[in-house]
């Protein structure tokens, strides 16, 4: 019964992953070629940019805000760079260090308004959109930047096999990962995206976390919008327009919660390889064109909708734990204080439960 | 403090509006003549290609050096700001509207604004989806020049063929399914691959949105399903060093005469496709008559407005042409992408 339980338990926390194999075997079925290591190779890398972006944006979901503004900081980081290479005939790193710098003040914009002038994230960021494509088209005059060989050949270049831009999104993946899980500032932006409050009285410095959560995700999109340049080859005044979204979708489609506090890495990374993923596959089977958005919509949508299915499951299959563990006498002593009303209260152990189920539990 | 760093924000942004509104009365009354009092308002989306860009230098720069006030409308690529930003304008008393729509019903939202309102209006370059509505349209024949470029295509091909019997693998790159003009030019795509199926296999399609990252993702998804796309015909020209990322590395990015050259064209006549042409990547590409398409844009909304038409009913046609290997030294200079690359 207990293997059944747990077999049920290992399917469910990872019905994510097996909805990726699922639809990559379905691709790959209808096309074999779509299963091949190139195509996955292929696959990745279209996605590194859009990954890379989607942690960034992930940094800021956790903490309950919303950042609309990485789209224009791509096309503002990418647009610096290139011109100060171009025009003003700067070393290459220098001019992709300007362009990361760009991206940052864009970052201190937006922490400053949200923090010292509390200003909306949503307004905020919304407002430095427009302004970061604005500051943009005014630099280049809405005219095209090609970048020189040697941003355009990193789109290209490879490590041990590897393409460069592979590479970093694994390297800035796992520094995230790392971040988020082991360093206490990491560990912190999930205790203000719980419950801010909470957080303050417990000593957590929520200025300084949102400030670093806004700037990191200024210096991802930046990153993310040189990798992508380095690739197209060429920064026009379209570029990384709507970005946003993809960042978003993919965040939320590998479990980020909108509402804060909760969401891994690696499911970002996931969420931006299956966005990827869906599009490839529909080219490589030569889907009609008009039909495409709609397929791949249905995907991410019953992605989406499995994903809720079982945090609701899950949450089922937690709360029977905590009645069998106080059958068995492992009483939880619960923080409760005052009346009881219909919520859902923390056990000291961090178990959430609600009413119905503590009252049920028999000693 | 907050309060203060408050009042210094709204104080410099109200500064800055200030500063913006006293340049544009100053360009304003610098005009050459103060005898025509006509307004027009211009109303574009982002320009983002340089198709786009020397089209808006060209409008502008001619109203204003011909003394006419001129309303610049930019709607950043959204079709509801495009219709409240005319609207805002038809309250100004304006005495024409010269719009590069978002998309094709976009044009014809605004145009039937501008009928009630009484004044005349341009479509310039993208057709209205309807003909709803009177408006003056200058459009390029997407279609026939896409045709005729890929004709020539088609002949490099049937050379090719004839070479070595081995049936070439065409790819199309597909702009937005929204842009009639998008449509137009893979109509004339697909009517000159026709003419010689039996040289062809099966067409691939990739969606590119207008977007460079999207065009890049399918491209290279597109090449890996169909090793053998040897034939790539670009819905436009802004997409050629998107193509280049995609088929260098596969040793494809050869110039004419090279056993890997993939046969190459586009659509738009810019900058970059002239330079293409002239290194011998590109075999050819369609061109918008920029110059005709302006001229006659220009022309147009000025006779309405003197003549005192307000809704005047017209479709004039830019035949376009196609800037081939074939006739590259008779016709090169008639590029506009060449002409203003001379010029710069």
């Amino acid at each position: 019964m207990k293997t059944k339980d747990g077999v049920y338990k290992l399917i469910l926390k990872n019905i994510p992953v097996l909805l990726f194999i699922v639809v990559f075997v379905i691709f790959g079925v209808f096309s074999p070629k779509f299963l091949s290591l190139a195509s996955f190779s292929n696959i990745i890398l279209n996605s590194s940019y859009v990954g890379i972006i989607g942690i960034g944006i992930m940094f800021v979901l956790l903490t309950a805000g919303i950042d609309l503004s990485v789209g224009s900081v791509m096309y503002l980081a990418s647009a610096s760079a290139g011109l100060l290479i171009s025009e003003f005939h700067m070393p290459t790193i220098a001019g992709v260090c300007g362009g990361i710098l760009a991206a940052l003040a864009v970052g201190a914009i937006n922490a400053f308004c949200i923090i010292k002038l509390d200003i909306l994230p949503f307004v905020t960021t919304l407002g430095t959109m427009t302004a970061g494509r604005a500051v943009g088209t005014w630099m280049t005059h809405s005219e095209s930047v090609n970048l020189p060989k040697t941003i355009t050949s990193l789109g290209s270049q490879k490590i041990a096999g590897i393409p460069m831009a592979i590479i970093l999104f694994a390297v800035i993946a796992v520094s995230a990962a790392v971040f988020l899980n082991k360093i206490q500032l990491g560990r912190q932006i999930y205790a203000v995206g719980n419950d801010p409050e909470e957080a303050r009285k417990a000593g957590i410095n929520n200025k300084k976390i949102l400030f670093t959560v806004y700037m990191l995700c200024a210096l991802f999109a930046g990153v993310g919008g040189i990798i992508s340049v380095a690739q197209i080859g060429i920064v026009n005044a379209a570029f990384g327009k709507g970005e946003e979204f993809n960042a978003i979708a993919a965040a939320v489609l590998g479990g980020t919660s909108l509402a804060g506090g909760s969401g891994k890495v690696s499911g970002t990374v996931l969420g931006a390889i299956m966005i990827q993923m869906i599009q490839s596959g529909l080219v490589y089977m030569q889907v009609d064109m008009y039909i495409q958005p709609l397929i791949s919509a249905g995907i991410i949508f019953a992605a989406v909708f499995l994903d809720s299915v079982r945090g609701h499951y899950m949450k089922k299959v937690e709360t029977r734990n905590i009645r069998t563990m106080n059958v068995e006498g492992k009483q939880e002593v619960l923080s409760l204080a005052g009346e009881w009303p219909e919520k859902e209260y923390t056990a000291v152990s961090g178990i959430k439960i609600s009413l119905p189920d503590i009252l049920s539990i028999q000693p | 403090m907050k309060k203060l760093l408050s009042v210094m924000l709204a104080t410099a942004i109200m500064m800055t509006m200030l500063i913006g509104c006293a340049d544009e009365k100053q360009s304003s009354g610098g005009g050459e003549s103060d005898s025509k009092e006509l307004t027009i308002a211009f109303s574009f989306e982002d320009l983002e290609t340089e198709f786009w860009v020397a089209a808006h230098e060209i409008i502008t720069d001619t109203l204003k050096k011909e003394g006419y006030k001129v309303i610049e409308l930019n709607c950043q690529g959204d079709a509801n700001k495009q219709l409240e930003q005319v609207n805002d304008a038809l309250t100004q008393e304006i005495d024409g509207i010269i719009m590069i729509p978002v998309d094709g019903d976009t044009a014809v939202t605004v145009t039937a604004a501008a009928n009630e309102s009484d004044v005349p209006i341009v479509v310039f370059n993208r057709p209205p989806t309807s003909d709803e509505g009177n408006n003056i349209t200058v459009v390029c024949d997407n279609a026939t020049t896409a045709e005729a470029t890929v004709d020539y295509m088609v002949e490099q091909a049937k050379a090719k063929y004839e070479k070595t019997s081995k049936k070439l693998t065409p790819c199309i790159l597909v702009g937005d399914l929204g842009d009639p003009n998008a449509i137009e030019r893979k109509n004339g795509f697909y009517a000159a691959i026709e003419k010689e199926a039996g040289i062809f296999n099966d067409v691939i399609e990739v969606p590119t949105e207008w977007d460079a990252a999207t065009a890049l993702a399918n491209l290279q998804s597109a090449v890996q399903a169909n090793p053998d796309i040897d034939f790539i015909f670009s819905s436009s020209d802004f997409l050629f060093p998107t193509i280049q990322s995609v088929v260098e590395p596969l040793g494809k990015w050869q110039k004419i005469g090279d056993e890997n050259h993939i046969i190459l064209g586009g659509l738009d006549g810019d900058a970059t496709a002239g330079k293409l042409i002239d290194e011998g990547y590109v075999d050819g590409t369609g061109v918008q008559d920029l110059f005709f398409e302006t001229e006659e844009a220009l022309k147009a909304i000025v006779e309405a407005a003197q003549n005192g038409e307000t809704d005047p009913d017209e479709v004039i046609k830019d035949p376009g042409f196609a800037l081939t290997q074939g006739n590259l030294e008779e016709k090169r200079m008639d590029m506009w992408g060449n002409a203003v690359g001379a010029e710069q």
